[in-house]
């Protein structure tokens, strides 16, 4: 008699003539049919990997190609690829959103920062410098030995001058004494600091005070000590002695409250004459770690100085188009399934988010995994719902752009959407998932739904992955922009890699097949979802999994906008359950103070949760909308 | 076939629903060589949703499995569903309030036979103080409390109809078709309520029924008439199942204390007894391969917590190899119809409790592994 052997996804018969116990009708591969014929068939190739054509290899190939040079949002290569994406869409017989006149959804964000013309000048008082080394100072301007930060603010200010040694504060709750501003009134004055930390301490000291060392601390340090701008000076004992701070951008693009600027180190001799030491001295004083040499004041000299920050803007564009349904959705709760993924990656690296190698550094990171997969997957997924003979709700497929600099693109639609929020049913990400090992797949964000599991696991019968759900949502991915406004979300991941942000994450190194078959699974997902009653959304509560920052052990349940601009620390979110929601903040809110130190931006605040003890209330001040308000918050242990 | 509602005193899966400590063997020797994957590839979770699940039995097709799970609000016992392997749809069986456990397809009819107290009134009661004392923070040891009014049902795939196979006092449950689906194997604890039991069997009753749990058969169509005992050991007796030719049961026996457990095999007259196991820990239930050849069971031989699967030649003469190799629990092992698959219930996806685990079978290493294995060692 003929075995019958159905493999679990259902389409696929092998035939083996082979005699099997006869057993009621339970029919199994019994020991008369000759071993080795069974094992070879046994060994036949899964049935995915026999499709001829894969759905995803060619878009991968084409978006992970030299010639989108890493498709750096803002930049020719990514218009190129969104062009190869819209057309890619079209071809599958989707729209533009109503009302659109095509796919691309423009929309602006910060690319970078550079000086706009930042001066400087020195004025001695000539009656009161006789003192001074090297005989009597000439007044003098040295606009080109002047670089703004990239985190000052613009401004003219007049002031004399205080040196504030290396301007490190570590914070009383680490029980280190050392206070660069403790015997300083640096009050209405332009505080000079040193760049880094001193350079002869020993290495338990420099480990210390190096947390303590970057600029950004240092402005707000000098801020809060009511300076009322501050001067970096690469000092003559350290690396890179009398360069200026190159104009680094990062993706917190906030303000620091002061100005803020490096001057070379020409300019900084020049400041220094009618100080009681010369430069070097101090520094090397300094240098040795010891908590008890100060600063001074420098007298007789006051420093004129304006800061100009041009931050960059560019424009990139979010590809947003739509399958109809197939019939009127007017009895048809919550009518749209978003699905995406973003399609921008890191260009050539030179962004700040690379990690390539020093040989790698410079080439176009061309980001096959990273998202060229969730790109490929959307654009099959596309195919795949064109063909479907009914579809009950609209599906939109989006591939967002400026996620590497902060889900810019993916926030840019939940904040302007195009569709009303609460018209979709769910979103669905991909983000990373080319390089599926051992059939692991990983579904994030599960818990901003009860209905997910269900989903997933009737989804997940006939696609077989080893599949695991994390509920949080709180992810580093266009799926928090998602959940921030309250859609049932859920993001696809194959995990990280040693190829991740490098020249290295190639096309060739793709699991296609694999990739194909989670296109198929989230096609089952669209169609489960088509059918069913739309998935509540679930906020989900203070998370063991959430993201979790060296050295920050409180938490405060607080979720920051990182592209945000504000004058503070907006909040993008606060996360269920947490301190913060219980002290009645909310998404929107703005925090400008916590336990008494003023908050300008992100860094001020992760600075100031050094100052957080578990358990222990602190007063919040913050902004909502234009009204001042005070709540106390209970930072909780971090798990 | 309890399967596992084995869990007497202590005794519990530790993954599907007990809160005990530890008291395992302690494990001083270095970890073993990790062989799960000589038997075991493309492992993958089947079942998400809900808190547990567990007990996964094919169709004789492949194409379904019926499994019992809790994932139904308002009711924090176990119900009863069957998958469709192929489309991934899933459907209750059971009719959703009262307990239930231990399902099983009909070969021949497709007919889908498991146990239930659905009739019981008390049972949303009982969901109700169920659900209020877990809303109380409390966690409660597992314990199977042996029901009595634990009665065998089938549900028609034809009618969808439930209708009532038993109804004796005494908990009926754990019940298996045989190969051609003419016979019901069951465990039940009826002859504690038929007799007069003198004082200290009465205190036995009180504190742990399943020490009156036999083994019995039955025609599937005689509607619960004239079942035959085939065990009369004093002890635990349950988790029947055919042997694919049909001809014999195989079951796990409890010792007295109801701690210690070993596979069985039997004629479906009761006779020529074999025992197939002897750890001295507790091994159970046992699933005959569709080749005849061996056994798949659970066992926590290696730590009271930590059951492994674990498998043994069909007449017990060799040494049984261990299977799986994962903390906590593994157990209730099914091979598919064509023996090319494994489903169990495990704890490997994290937590206390257990969902069911997939995987691809590799019968030819699992023969090989068992031709090499040594001669069982007594104990």
């Amino acid at each position: 008699m003929k075995t019958r052997v159905t493999t679990h996804r259902g389409s696929e018969a092998l035939k083996i003539n082979g005699v099997s116990l006869r057993v009621g009708k339970q029919r199994y591969l019994g020991a008369s049919v000759p071993r080795c014929v069974v094992f070879v068939l046994l060994a036949v190739a899964p049935l995915w990997a026999q499709t001829t054509t894969s759905k995803t290899r060619e878009h991968v190939q084409v978006l992970a190609s030299d010639r989108f040079g890493g498709r750096e949002a803002g930049t020719d290569g990514e218009r190129q690829a969104g062009d190869y994406i819209a057309a890619q869409l079209a071809r599958t017989g989707a729209k533009p959103l109503p009302g659109k006149g095509d796919m691309f959804l423009p929309f602006q964000f910060t690319a970078g920062a550079r000086d706009g013309g930042s001066t400087f000048s020195v004025q001695f008082d000539p009656v009161n410098a006789t003192g001074a080394i090297g005989g009597i100072p000439q007044n003098g301007q040295g606009n080109n030995n002047i670089r703004a930060l990239s985190f000052s603010e613009d401004a003219e200010v007049t002031a004399g001058v205080v040196f504030a040694g290396y301007g490190i504060v570590v914070p009383d709750s680490q029980n280190f004494g050392y206070d660069s501003y403790a015997t300083l009134d640096v009050k209405d004055k332009i505080v000079v600091v040193l760049r880094y930390f001193p350079e002869d301490a020993d290495k338990d000291t420099k480990a210390i005070l190096a947390r303590y060392s970057d600029l950004r601390y240092k402005a707000m340090q000098a801020r809060q000590h009511g300076a009322k701008a501050m001067l970096v000076i690469t000092g003559p004992r350290s690396p890179n002695a009398g360069e200026l701070v190159p104009m680094t951008f990062d993706t917190a693009i906030a303000g620091s409250g002061i100005p803020a600027a490096s001057i070379s180190g020409s300019m900084a001799a020049w400041l220094f004459q009618s100080a009681p030491k010369t430069l070097t001295d101090a520094q090397k004083d300094l240098d040795t770690g010891n908590p008890h040499t100060a600063g001074f004041a420098i007298p007789n000299t006051t420093v004129s100085m304006k800061t100009v920050v041009q931050r960059v803007t560019h424009t990139a564009r979010n590809v947003v188009a739509y399958l109809p349904a197939t019939a009127p959705t007017t009895n048809v709760q919550k009518p749209w399934i978003v699905v995406g993924a973003h399609y921008d990656h890191l260009g050539r690296g030179e962004g700040g988010n690379s990690l390539a190698t020093k040989e790698d550094a410079g080439k176009p990171h061309v980001g096959a995994d990273d998202n060229a997969s969730g790109t490929a997957t959307v654009i099959a997924l596309a195919d795949a719902v064109s063909k479907m003979p009914t579809r009950t709700r609209h599906v939109v497929f989006a591939l967002w752009s400026a996620e590497e600099v902060g889900l810019v693109g993916s926030a840019e639609f939940t904040n302007q959407p195009p569709v009303p929020i609460e018209q979709l049913d769910a979103y669905i990400n991909f983000d990373m998932v080319g390089r599926m090992q051992e059939n692991k797949l990983t579904a994030q964000a599960t818990g901003t739904s009860p209905s997910w599991p269900s989903i997933l696991e009737r989804a997940n019968v006939a696609a077989g992955f080893d599949l695991t759900l994390q509920e949080d949502p709180y992810q580093p991915t266009d799926v928090a922009s998602f959940n921030g406004v309250g859609v049932p979300s859920l993001s696809f991941t194959t995990g990280a890699h040693v190829d991740y942000h490098k020249p290295s994450d190639t096309a060739d190194k793709i699991a296609y097949a694999d990739l194909d078959r989670i296109a198929d699974f989230a096609t089952t997902i669209v169609r489960r979802l088509m059918e069913s009653d739309p998935p509540q959304f679930a906020k989900v509560e203070q998370s063991q999994q959430g993201a979790t920052r060296t050295g920050v052990r409180v938490f405060t349940g607080t979720v920051p906008d990182y592209a945000s601009n504000a004058k503070g620390l907006l909040l993008g979110g606060v996360i269920g359950g947490g301190p913060a929601e219980q002290a009645g903040m909310q998404k929107g809110d703005v925090i400008v103070e916590i336990a008494g130190q003023t908050i300008a931006n992100i860094y001020d605040y992760t600075y100031a949760l050094e100052l957080l003890k578990i358990s222990e209330p602190v007063k919040v001040v913050y902004m909502r909308g234009t009204e001042r308000r005070e709540t106390t918050l209970t930072p909780s242990a971090r798990k | 076939m309890l399967r596992y509602p084995v869990m007497k005193h202590l005794v519990a899966a530790a993954a599907l629903a007990c809160g005990f400590t530890a008291i395992g063997l302690a494990q001083s020797a270095a970890p073993p060589e990790n062989h799960e994957r000589d038997f075991l590839s493309r492992i993958r979770r089947l079942t998400v949703e809900g808190r547990r699940a567990g007990e996964g039995y094919w169709s004789p097709d492949g194409k379904k499995l019926v499994f019992q799970s809790e994932r139904e609000p308002g009711n924090p016992f176990y119900q009863i569903y069957l998958m469709d392997l192929t489309t991934g749809d899933i459907s209750r069986v059971s009719p959703g309030v009262g307990k239930t456990t231990c399902s099983f397809i009909n070969p021949e009819s497709g007919d889908v036979l498991f146990a239930s107290t659905h009739h019981d009134p008390t049972s949303r009661q009982q969901q109700a103080d169920e659900l209020k004392f877990r809303a109380s923070g409390q966690e409660r040891r597992y314990s199977w409390d042996y029901d009595p009014e634990m009665e065998l049902y089938a549900k028609s795939s034809k009618t969808g109809t439930i209708k009532r196979i038993t109804n004796k006092r005494g908990y009926d449950a754990e019940a298996s078709y045989s190969p051609d689906g003419q016979w019901i194997a069951f465990t039940s604890t009826r002859q504690a309520y038929e007799r007069s039991l003198n004082a200290t069997e009465q205190k036995q009753l009180e504190t742990d029924p399943s020490y009156f749990a036999e083994i019995y058969i039955m025609r599937a169509d005689a509607d619960g008439a004239g079942p035959r005992r085939l065990t009369s050991t004093p002890g635990y007796d349950g988790g029947p199942f055919f042997s694919p030719d049909g001809k014999r049961i195989i079951w796990r026996r409890f010792d007295e204390a109801g701690l210690l457990a070993d596979i069985y095999t039997m004629n479906l007259d009761g006779t020529d007894v074999r025992r197939l196991t002897d750890f001295g820990a507790m091994s159970w239930a046992p699933y005959i391969h569709p080749s005849g050849q061996y056994v798949i069971f659970a066992s926590n031989k290696l730590g009271f917590e930590n059951f492994e699967l674990f498998m043994v030649d069909i007449d017990g003469k060799k040494e049984p190899v261990r299977v799986s190799y994962s903390d906590g629990f593994d157990g209730l092992p099914v091979p598919s119809p064509d023996g090319r698959q494994l489903a169990w219930t495990s704890s490997r996806g994290g937590g206390r409790e257990g969902q069911i685990f997939l995987a691809q079978w590799n019968h030819d290493a699992a023969l090989a592994a068992l031709r090499n294995a040594p001669p069982r060692r007594a104990r």
